[in-house]
Parts: structure tokens; C-alpha cells; sequence
């Protein structure tokens, strides 16, 4: 299988799929494309359409086989590795991950717009609008209130695919220095202390493509 | 215990229109729940169900199941009998692209072509993101019925959750007299000869609740008479 993923520094759709896949030990190669803007790839439309006709990334090729979409992707391993789990067991677990996960995948836009996910970026705090901050808010209940009924240490007791869905979300705290509670740290802290967070960062920190729309203080790039 | 599904207004809430029409077209009885959108007590009653605060919530017994995509897992899991998703992995992994696809996606269109049962049908001058959107819609629904269609008039050939993603876009293209190829045109006749289509439109265009900001004329509110349904 191939997991075609744009750059690892700013693309939170790539980290998804590929983090779940690396910390539930399902073996893939690596296809990066760089995006385009403004000193990267020009051909980025035409490299990507080569593996999906939506001409986004990530995409999942598993023989003739394109998935594309970060929750479709899922739904696809977890069809074929039954035994990694990539939902929880339980049903009622299951379709609560479910609820979480398309939640982030079409939701938390000011959140999103405001604090993009960029590893290079040195910590400093940023202000946000009050949407962003409500967006926060339903972060820390939602992955709060998983951890407190399940157990921890991740959000349905072991790491599954609703976990991959927040982990940009958890880069994105910790980047722009929100604030946040005591169980929702321990929850992000949980998430660092993957080998997986770790393997991905350090690539990410090696990037040197800069994406000006990611870059919230352009034209100054700020560089840990 | 009789499945529950809390839905918007059926004129105007396309979110509610993907499980409400999955569940009909597989049979499976649900009691329903209108609460109007944007009214003052709405909130609460939705918040009542669903900490995420929005529509379409289903409720099993003790479980609730919010999101669209995540009720259309939760049935295809439940009922597998019904085949919500196409049984090939390759067509199923297709499927689940495209309705992710519409799930996070195609925001201008859907702001610059609400959907609006009761609106009576027109062209609207509609931004090259929106024209983009329509392009990339047509050609999604062309290439999954030239690659998987053979076994009848939809997406994957039978009625999937797909095209229960899809169904509130056939409205839009309808209500905005979208020009569209003859393969879409064939499509859309299709999901709109769906005995639940005409039961969702016949109940929306008999709805009072209006939305100022889903009627692009307002105050003006451009309505179908409830015997066109």
C-alpha cells in the first residue's frame, strides 16, 4: 500500500491517515508531493491527479484501488485489518468515534483557518476570534468527556482512527500556545508521546517548502 | 424501541434530507422529530440531544448517533441487510470517498444554492468556485455510474448511502435549473422518482417556518403552493 501525503509541515489531512497508520503498525510506503504555494511545486495539481481525481491529498492506493478522503480511508483499513482496530469494538463506542470524527472532518473552520498546523513554527501564543475559541471549548468537551468514560489514555482507552482525526487539532493547541485545562494537556501530552508524532515532526522540521496561506505572520516566517 | 431521527425543517435542511432519505429508501421505520432551524427555543432542543448542537441526531435506545456520514455507518452497520454501502471493496471504498467528498465539501456551492424545496426553479449568477463545484459534482456522479452503475439507475447501480449523500445536490440543481449533461439529467430523474423524494417534498412544501437567511429574495419569499408537490 501507498499513502500519497503533501508536505508534512503544514498538511493536517496527510498527518491523519498516516499517524493512524504508523502507531497501529500497518505497513505503507510513502509518496510525498509538496504543495505548490509560493516557492514549492508547480505541478502539484497534475502530480496529486495522478492518484485522485478530487486532486487532494492524502490518498490511500492499495493495488488498483484509490481511496481518497481521510475518513473514507479509514472506513478502507479498517475493513482490511479488522485486527488493528481502527474503531472501537464496542458498537456504541464505535458510532461515538464515528460522531467525533466526521464532527472534525467537516467542522471547526475558525479554528482551523486561524491556527494552521505548522511544526516548524516556534510556540507563541496568538489571540483568537470568539468562534475559534468556541471551537477550543468543543475540543476540550469532546476529547474530555471520551477520556472520562473511557478511560484514557486516548480517547476510547487505545489509540484508534478518532484519535488520528484530532491529532492536527492537538499540533494546533500546542503551536499557537492555547490555553487549556489540566485533562485535555495530559490527552495532548498522551498524543506527543507517540513514536509516531515523533518520526513525523522531525521530518517536518527538516522541510524547508513554505506555504504563504499556512504562514500566519507572512511574509515573516517564523522558524523554531 | 423504534428508532427516533430529530431532523431541521425539511424545506430548507439538507443535513437532515441524507439519513432521513437513507433510512426510507431501505425500509427501515424511524419515528421523526421537526424542530424548525434558528428559532428561539431550536437551540435548546437540539442541545437537549446532541452536545455538538446541530441536526441530524439519531437515537437508538440510549445511543446517539450525530453527523450524517456517522448515522449512514451506524444504519449500514445495524441493518446490513439493506446494503447501505455497494458490496465490491473497490465500488464501498469509492462510495465512502464521495460521500466524504460531500461531506466536508463544495461550500460555495451550497451557500450560493441553498437548498429550498419550495423556491420555484431559476438560474442564479453563480461565482467560478460555485460553476467548479457543479463541474466536479457532475463528473463524480458520471464516473461512479459509468464504473459501478450497471445494476440500476444509481450511483453503484442500487440506492446507497452515496446517494443519499447526493440527494439535497439534486434538489440545488433542480431549484437553480442547473444545465447538466444527459447521463446527470438521467441521474437526477432517477433519485427524484423515489417514492421518499416526493414524500420529503410534499412535507417541506407544506412547512409555515420561514428562514430569512436561506430565502435570497427576503423579505420577499419566492414559494411553490403546496399543490405542486
Amino acid at each position: 500500500m501507498k499513502l500519497v501525503i503533501g508536505n508534512k509541515n503544514y498538511s493536517s489531512w496527510s498527518f491523519r491517515p498516516w499517524i493512524a497508520m504508523k502507531a497501529l503498525g500497518i505497513p505503507f510506503e510513502e509518496i510525498l508531493i509538496p504543495f505548490g504555494s509560493p516557492v514549492g511545486n508547480p505541478d502539484f495539481k497534475t502530480q496529486v491527479g495522478r492518484y485522485s481525481p478530487a486532486g487532494l491529498v492524502p490518498v490511500l492506493v492499495d493495488g488498483d484501488i484509490h481511496v481518497w478522503e481521510t475518513l473514507a480511508i479509514f472506513e478502507y483499513l479498517s475493513e482490511k485489518f479488522p485486527e488493528k482496530q481502527l474503531w472501537p469494538a464496542d458498537p456504541r463506542a464505535r458510532a461515538e468515534a464515528r460522531v467525533i470524527a466526521s464532527e472534525m472532518h467537516a467542522g471547526f473552520l475558525p479554528l482551523r483557518t486561524e491556527c494552521p498546523v505548522n511544526f516548524r513554527r516556534p510556540m507563541r501564543t496568538r489571540e483568537l476570534s470568539a468562534a475559534a475559541q468556541a471551537n477550543v471549548a468543543r475540543f476540550e468537551a469532546i476529547w474530555n468527556g471520551c477520556r472520562a468514560r473511557y478511560g484514557g489514555p486516548f480517547l476510547f482507552g487505545k489509540f484508534c482512527a478518532a484519535d488520528a482525526m484530532y491529532a492536527p487539532g492537538v499540533a494546533r493547541l500546542r503551536t499557537y500556545g492555547i490555553k487549556v485545562g489540566p485533562e485535555t494537556l495530559a490527552y495532548m501530552e498522551a498524543m506527543m508521546a507517540l513514536p509516531a508524532w515523533d518520526e513525523w515532526r522531525a521530518a517536518a522540521l527538516k522541510e524547508t517548502w513554505i506555504v504563504a496561506e499556512d504562514e500566519v505572520d507572512w511574509p515573516t516566517v517564523l522558524t523554531a | 424501541m423504534a428508532l427516533k431521527l430529530i431532523i431541521g425543517n425539511k424545506n430548507y435542511s439538507s443535513w437532515s434530507m441524507r439519513p432521513w432519505i437513507g433510512l426510507k429508501v431501505a425500509g427501515i421505520p424511524f419515528d421523526e422529530e421537526v424542530i424548525s432551524l434558528y428559532d428561539e427555543s431550536a437551540k435548546a432542543k437540539i442541545l437537549a440531544h446532541s452536545p455538538a448542537g446541530k441536526v441530524p441526531i439519531l437515537i437508538d435506545g440510549d445511543v446517539r448517533v450525530w453527523e450524517s456520514l456517522a448515522i449512514l455507518e451506524y444504519a449500514a452497520e445495524k441493518f446490513s441487510g439493506f446494503g447501505f454501502w455497494p458490496a465490491d471493496p473497490a465500488a464501498r471504498a469509492h462510495a465512502r470517498a464521495i460521500s466524504t467528498e460531500m461531506h466536508a465539501g463544495f461550500v460555495p456551492l451550497r451557500s450560493e444554492c441553498g437548498m429550498n424545496f419550495w423556491r420555484p426553479p431559476g438560474k442564479r449568477a453563480l461565482s467560478a468556485d460555485a460553476q467548479a463545484n457543479i463541474a466536479r459534482v457532475q463528473e463524480i456522479w458520471t464516473q461512479a455510474r459509468a464504473t459501478y452503475g450497471a445494476g440500476g439507475p444509481f450511483l453503484f447501480g442500487k440506492f446507497s448511502a452515496a446517494d443519499a449523500m447526493y440527494a439535497p445536490i439534486v434538489s440545488r440543481f433542480e431549484t437553480y435549473a442547473i444545465d447538466v449533461s444527459a447521463p446527470v439529467k438521467a441521474y437526477m430523474q432517477a433519485m427524484i422518482a423515489l417514492p421518499a423524494w416526493a414524500e420529503w417534498r410534499h412535507a417541506a412544501l407544506r412547512e409555515t417556518w420561514v428562514i430569512p437567511k436561506f430565502e435570497y429574495d427576503w423579505p420577499e419569499v419566492k414559494r411553490l403552493p403546496p399543490e405542486a408537490a
